[in-house]
């Protein structure tokens, strides 16, 4: 190997090499990083070796194993060059196809090809996947290119001539002064301009000088750095060559972890070659100039990445950090100046050498220049690598790049900078990323991990793990770290269990503050940001779980019995009523059941059925068909259940309470209120009582039969309902004040249908959706739709509503119009499923723009399409019209359903109560209004929602209700607390595997012109047989609590 | 000499002093309880810390180890710092409720109450043993082993050290293995009786000698009573 004596060899070995490489030959990359090694790229290439010798390929493909290409989601990936062919998760049996497809016939195996999420499109080529698309690769950018042990394919691309540059033709001022005006900061994660430190460190006295590569990457779920030295160890001695030039030092080390064998193997061996080549070694590249590099070994302590702990552990002392000053660039290693800099800033300098600071510089924010490497880890759909210019928003970052968060999941924070970052919530999804701003919102850049978390995501618990893993990372030295870690801990494990003290939170606070600020370095200082992020964040988290005992993402065990109670608004216990079904004792399941939900009938029918989407069986095959269950004993006249026999309250509350609306919130409230005692009287403007349920929701979901049943027993047990009485209207609330009345729950809901807004919407045959339902269900007369075309606006329940019923009605055609896409609409699956299968055109992306009439009659409408546009922080894709994209359809009647809206200005003349902009009422957690005694709930005080959540709010209304009167806040709730049924179950036996029993539904053929129910009862048997397929994972907490009984208690000294 | 300003007093230093040297020069009472004047600074129990710089920059650095510097504006007593040595000292309490110097620190910071669960270690980590043993017995028996929560004071392997020599400097330094006061019944309580009453078990209760001296415990106590 000839020795590279001067710039001129460095060119002369550039071009040999280039001239040399096949040429017109095509070239398979095969990513062999961390994530695809875990994929199995092994034995993908020892697959395309086989396969290359047997086709007698090797004249024309060459293989290379390269180095992490980032998107470690999809890999084994494949990339076949020049053309750049993007194939993901190749297995070893695609080889073969590969081979003979793509390289011999050019042509492309469509099975491999990556499809884009969002648009569903197959995408052939690396360029236009959406992962890249968005991203800039400066320092990463030849990850994919090169083969991590051969330093010629380094040379190839351009290799070392930042270093040739700035060894012959720069002074080490030079260098400094352009690093300086590059605005270059650590990527370590403290940001201190790198540039200043190496000035320090070449102004510092001494003839001995180091300078060192900060490898010891620890964050959990980040490995940028690790990747960096697995796939262009070269680019690394590069920028450490031409950082130890213009310092003066002449020695380099590279601190790595043990952990990452790779990482050491392909360091080690860039070092020799370099060695080799004479570019490490004496007079580098003609100049004066010695440089050597050697590798320390770290045993995986995370406190060492911080710089005087690293210093000490290379010392071969303890890894413990000391107190700065003096800084490492006065007094360092051995007592010598020291440059300490992260892998990424190092693989940084080249690429500023070569293209001067302005242009590095010019990428970014103000004060953050240049890219960053994250690694985008936890709830996303696309895990990886990813570099992204400074200032990018997370929003892009999480959505765009990141393809947002799996399984359609709600998205609730990201948590930037390792275990001592901070986590950023959905509000603040603006944020740029750059050092101050990530500062602000109480977080830290770090060394690039971003940990995503969705709805189920526990933030106390990410706060206790992370803290659990500082307590037992911190070195110990210093009182503030190790006892603050600790007890923060601990104050934090007792809230996970339910042992929670009211004043905690302020404890945390006080104690994470007096641990940022006293703590002697980085570890310490940063440790509290867990905490203290997701207090301020997400404080009521922290509330629910000291004072309601409650875990709303269900992942602290000590809180929930259920997976699916705890999913449920009002908190139903699914498990012990499904295990009574299954041992045929239905009547006591539907007392079990009556004792939380006054509907179990109707949220039989048209419940969300939340806690169908933790049910735990889902596991296994398909979650327990809860919702079903639950018709089968509210149907219990119908299948032959004896009703339980109403136990009447012991004492009679002598206060009056009016209820002022008979949706599922009021009668749920006078449902309980009554069960204590209280008559309850509820005042309805309608002259039918049950609100959204009786007038919005079509016969063939919820039957009147059914639903007046389930309101004739709430009656019975001592609610007064007064129908066709307006409260504001026919009397007003300080009339029923001076009759006796001292408190008032107010649960009209939202009754106004939202407008569309757009020119024709007065002519006759618009109908808003809710007023037709209501309509229809009160018997009114309506537009007959018979042989007519129809089109609906909207995406929500009302809109299939009042398509399906169109349909009924004899409709030639029903189209539903919605202006964003099929993923993005609120309506339940289930039920636009169904519309399809009735015969109802959905299109999407469509929005209208005005309505033509003939005679004062629609006759037809102007749509544009839409495409979709920037992510709003929910990630949902706000849609954007297409320019000159407007075209007409021809149709007889117009349905908006695009939302409703309350008004409860005539409901308060005179009263003071505070309401929101969008005409919902104000209220605390608990119901209460800014007026005492006036007391809110149900879709009038949160917007448009489900009956459960309506029952929940009932009962929270009920339980505050009685709180105001009776002063008493310790006052126990019956059906607050958890029953305990004794039914048996083995929890030893391995669950039978069978999926869900599904009820039957009526033919599609016969739902037209009918109003017959569409889904049907289980039969008894079917009942019992869905019923046995819980796991009761209810027993779960009972069977440790008899565990811990046994257990012998631990003796404390 | 190096010019520094100590709470708005100007001072001046030899070189190479620390800014607790300085405060303790011009007589600033900075608490400290891992500091010993023949013993390397070491900075692990924060206890020493001081305000320094301005504004938004303005940060708690240990005055054990920082060195003086020209122009350094210290401030020994901000609330910021009062308020962070209350809660190490409470830290400090709950690690071990019985050591007497790190109740009378308590004491002096008025901290009554201690709200973190109780442990009854022997060992609060300050080191003070250790660089005993290294620095003044140069006999190095002793060192720390484990990280984080296990931290712990030990021989190699836990096993009898060949190089000790029994000399007893360890316990002599230590604070936590000391003279104990019991403390009042609440573990979780401090009377602080001794360093805030004069000693008064004579004035108020005739033949009374106490054997812990001028502690004024038995005051403390005869108040509760009166208030139930």
């Amino acid at each position: 190997m000839k020795k590279i004596h001067k710039a001129a060899d460095l060119k002369q070995i550039k071009e040999n090499i280039i001239k040399n490489s096949g040429k017109g030959k095509t070239l398979i990359t095969i990513c062999g990083g961390t994530g695809c090694n875990a994929s199995g790229c092994e034995k993908v290439i020892s697959a395309f070796r086989r396969e290359i010798k047997k086709q007698r390929l090797k004249d024309n493909v060459d293989i290379k194993i390269t180095g992490c290409h980032g998107f470690c989601e999809k890999g084994p990936i494949v990339v076949i060059h020049p053309k750049g062919i993007f194939y993901k998760q190749v297995k070893p049996k695609d080889v073969k196809d590969i081979l003979t497809e793509t390289i011999v016939k050019g042509k492309i195996v469509d099975r491999l090809l990556y499809i884009d999420p969002l648009t569903g499109k197959k995408i052939i080529y690396e360029k236009d996947v959406q992962f890249y698309k968005g991203q800039k690769r400066i320092v990463f950018a030849n990850n994919g290119l090169l083969d991590p042990y051969k330093i010629e394919d380094y040379f190839a691309i351009c290799g070392y001539e930042a270093a040739a540059k700035a060894l012959t033709n720069m002074r080490p001022e030079k260098i400094i002064d352009e690093i300086k005006k590059s605005g270059l900061r650590g990527r370590g994660g403290a940001g201190f301009p790198a540039g200043l430190k190496w000035e320090s460190c070449r102004k510092s006295k001494g003839t001995k000088k180091y300078i060192i590569c900060n490898a010891d990457e620890g964050d959990p779920g980040a490995y940028m750095d690790r990747s960096l030295i697995e796939g262009n160890p070269f680019s690394i001695l590069e920028g450490m060559l031409i950082g130890a030039y213009a310092i003066g030092a002449n020695l380099g080390i590279v601190y790595v972890r043990d952990e990452y064998p790779i990482a050491v193997k392909t360091m080690k061996n860039a070092i020799e070659q370099a060695q080799k080549y004479g570019l490490l070694g004496k007079n580098i590249l003609g100049s004066d100039f010695d440089f050597d590099m050697t590798i320390v070994r770290g045993a995986g302590a995370f406190v060492c990445g911080e710089e005087t702990a690293l210093i000490a552990s290379v010392e071969g002392k303890k890894g413990e950090p000391r107190q700065r000053p003096p800084f490492p660039t006065q007094k360092g290693l051995w007592g010598k100046p020291t440059n300490i800099n992260n892998v990424e800033t190092w693989a940084n300098i080249p690429y500023i050498i070569k293209k001067g600071s302005k242009w590095f510089a010019s990428i970014g924010t103000e004060k953050s220049k240049g890219t960053k490497i994250f690694s985008l880890v936890g709830k996303i759909n696309n895990t990886g690598l990813v570099e992204v210019p400074m200032g990018i928003t997370l929003k892009e970052m999480i959505y765009s790049i990141g393809g947002g968060i799996p399984e359609n999941k709600a998205f609730k924070a990201v948590q930037t900078g390792g275990p001592s970052g901070g986590c950023i919530p959905k509000e603040l999804l603006e944020t740029p990323i750059d050092y101050e701003k990530l500062k602000e919102a109480g977080c830290i850049m770090g060394s690039g991990g971003m940990v995503v978390m969705d709805e189920d995501t526990c933030m106390v618990d990410v706060a206790r793990y992370f803290l659990e893993f500082l307590q037992d990372e911190s070195c110990g030295k210093c009182l503030s770290c190790r006892e603050g870690t600790k007890r923060m801990a601990e104050i934090i494990t007792d809230i996970t269990k339910g042992q929670g003290k009211e004043g905690d939170i302020e404890l945390l606070t006080e104690l994470a503050k007096v641990v940022k600020d006293t703590s002697m370095c980085g570890l310490g200082q940063t440790a509290a940001n867990p905490v203290l992020s997701t207090i301020k964040y997400f404080r009521d988290e922290y509330e629910t779980h000291i004072i309601d005992r409650k875990c709303p993402a269900g992942v602290c065990r000590d809180l929930y019995i259920s997976p699916c109670q705890n999913a449920c608004p009002a908190g139903m216990n699914a498990p012990g009523y499904i295990s009574l079904i299954g041992e045929g004792r239905l009547t006591e399941a539907l007392a079990l059941a009556l004792d939380t939900n006054p509907f179990p009938s109707v949220c039989g029918r048209i419940c969300d059925h939340q806690c169908m989407f933790k049910c735990r069986r889902n596991q296994i095959d398909e979650p327990v068909a809860i919702r079903s269950l639950k018709r089968f004993i509210g149907d219990y006249e119908e299948n032959g259940i004896e009703y339980p026999s109403i136990v009447y309250p012991k004492e009679i509350m002598p206060f009056k309470v009016a209820i002022v609306g008979a949706g599922p919130a009021g009668l749920s409230c006078a449902y309980f209120l009554a069960r204590l005692g209280y008559k309850p009287t509820v005042f309805e403007k309608l002259p039918v009582a049950g609100g959204m349920m009786a007038v919005a929701i079509p016969e063939y979901r919820l039957p009147k039969k059914i639903l007046q049943r389930e309101i004739d027993n709430i009656k019975k047990i001592g609610v007064d309902i007064r129908l066709n009485t307006e409260v504001g209207k026919d009397i007003t609330i300080s009339q029923l004040w001076s009759q006796g009345y001292q408190a008032f729950f107010i649960a009209v809901g939202m009754y106004g249908d939202r407008r569309l807004g757009i020119p024709g919407e007065n002519l006759e045959n618009v109908i808003q959706a809710v007023d037709l339902l209501e309509n229809i269900n009160l018997d009114k007369p309506v537009v007959s739709p018979a042989g007519k075309k129809v089109i609906v606006i909207g995406g929500g329940n009302s809109a299939i509503d009042a398509a399906r019923t169109m349909l009924r009605m004899g409709a030639k055609e029903v189209t539903i119009l919605y202006r964003r896409t099929r993923r993005e609409m609120p309506a339940y699956a289930e039920e636009v499923e169904a519309a399809e299968h009735e015969g109802v055109k959905l299109r999407f992306l469509i929005a209208p723009e005005k309505i033509f009439g003939e005679k004062g009659k629609v006759k037809s409408i102007e749509c544009i399409k839409m495409k979709p546009g920037d992510f709003d922080n929910e990630g949902r894709q706000k849609p954007v019209p297409i320019q000159n994209s407007n075209f007409f359809i021809d149709t007889d009647i117009i349905i908006p359903a695009i939302g409703e809206f309350s008004d409860v200005s005539g409901l308060f003349t005179g009263l003071d109560v505070e309401t929101y902009p969008d005409g919902t009422v104000k209220t605390d957690k608990h119901g209460r209004t800014s007026i005492p005694g006036i007391f809110s709930g149900g879709d009038v005080t949160s917007g448009p929602a489900t009956v459960i959540n309506a029952v929940a709010a009932g009962e929270r209304a009920a339980v505050t209700i009685d709180q105001y009167f009776t002063k008493d806040r310790t006052r126990k709730y019956s059906w607050r607390e958890h029953k305990k049924v004794d039914t048996y179950f083995d929890p030893e036996a391995e669950p039978v595997k069978y999926g869900m029993q599904k009820p039957k539904v009526l033919p599609p053929i016969d739902r037209k012109g009918s109003f017959e129910e569409v889904e049907m009862c289980y039969t008894k048997a079917l009942a019992i047989k869905e019923a046995k397929r819980c796991l009761r994972c209810d027993l779960e907490i009972e069977l440790q609590e008899k565990l811990r009984e046994e257990k012998p208690l631990e003796v404390k000294r | 000499m190096i010019e520094l300003t100590i709470d708005g007093l100007p001072v001046l230093v030899e070189e190479g002093s620390t800014i607790l040297d300085a405060a303790r020069f011009y007589g600033i009472d900075i608490p400290t309880l891992c500091h010993n004047d023949g013993l390397t600074p070491y900075g692990a129990c924060r206890l020493c810390v001081v305000e320094i710089g301005k504004g938004e920059n303005a940060k708690l650095v240990s005055s054990c180890t920082y060195p003086a510097e020209p122009g350094l504006v210290v401030r020994t007593n901000s609330k910021r710092v009062t308020e962070a040595r209350k809660v190490l000292v409470e830290l400090l309490v709950a690690m071990c409720p019985s050591s007497k110097t790190v109740q009378d620190l308590a004491s002096a910071m008025e901290v009554k109450k201690v709200r973190f669960k109780v442990e009854h270690n022997d060992c609060i980590l300050c080191g003070l043993c250790v660089r005993m043993c290294e620095e003044q017995m140069m006999a190095k028996a002793i060192g720390f082993v484990n990280r984080g929560k296990d931290r712990k004071i030990t021989t190699p392997f836990d096993m009898k050290s060949d190089v000790c020599r029994t000399c007893g400097g360890c316990m002599y330094i230590c604070p936590a293995c000391e003279l104990r006061c019991q403390g009042p019944d609440a573990e979780t309580d401090l009377c602080n009786a001794c360093l805030n009453v004069q000693p008064v078990c004579l004035k108020e209760e005739d033949n009374k000698m106490c054997f812990l001296g001028t502690c004024g415990w038995c005051y403390e106590e005869l108040g509760r009573k009166k208030k139930k």
